[in-house]
């Protein structure tokens, strides 16, 4: 799974922190979502659509090995 | 009530169960209980005299006890990726501990037997030891795994 947070961060310039707090998680979980090192729950990834104001799949994507 | 609402109450049940946690100040609770029943366990061994074994057995007791409060605690950050990652360090926990369950004796007795003929006889981990050990395990893949998240 691959995906652009860290662009849609940039768009709203927000830092990781402030994104964490926004969706009620640990600035560290944030940076590994970015690294592609944990993939988030539906709950999570939909609480990140309403701070962006996307659907999920705008910046979520399957990568080739999912 | 009928079956379905049966099994939807039992699923809320257990899954209440499974998210159950014990409050951040538990961490400095076990903490400290752990540290001073090792610390006592030295006392006992090094400065007490006389028949101490039932002392022991109750040090051995309370610091399984704090390290479990330990494990139960909640993190200062609790959100799903901490949840995901203390489920995969129980998970290592157990496995780690059965494969020193099995071999670790085998070790004992060949080290006893090979530094002096005729060493101690085989004989199995004490439910301590196993525990202790798991419990050590959880909680430095633990807070290994998060500290590397």
């Amino acid at each position: 799974m691959e995906n652009t947070i860290h662009v849609e961060r940039a768009i709203l310039k927000l830092t990781q922190d402030e994104l964490a707090k926004k969706i009620g998680v640990s600035r560290q979980t944030i940076n590994s979502i970015e690294a592609n090192r944990y993939v988030p729950s539906t709950v999570l990834a939909l609480k990140l659509a309403e701070v962006f104001g996307k659907s999920v799949n705008e910046f979520f994507s399957l990568s080739d090995d999912d | 009530m009928n079956a379905r609402k049966y099994i939807e109450k039992e699923q809320k049940a257990m899954q209440k169960l499974m998210n159950f946690r014990l409050p951040r100040k538990f961490m400095y609770y076990g903490l400290t209980i752990a540290a001073l029943s090792i610390i006592m366990m030295f006392v006992r061994a090094f400065l007490l005299e006389g028949d101490t074994l039932m002392l022991k057995e109750v040090l051995k007791k309370t610091l399984l006890v704090g390290m479990l409060i330990m494990s139960l605690s909640e993190d200062k950050e609790e959100d799903e990726l901490t949840i995901k990652l203390r489920m995969q360090s129980y998970a290592w926990a157990f496995v780690i501990g059965v494969i020193y369950a099995l071999i670790m004796p085998y070790v004992e007795y060949g080290v006893s037997n090979a530094v002096n003929s005729g060493g101690e006889a085989y004989k199995d981990l004490g439910d301590f030891q196993v525990l202790l050990f798991m419990l050590m395990i959880q909680l430095m893949f633990y807070h290994t795994l998060k500290r590397y998240r």
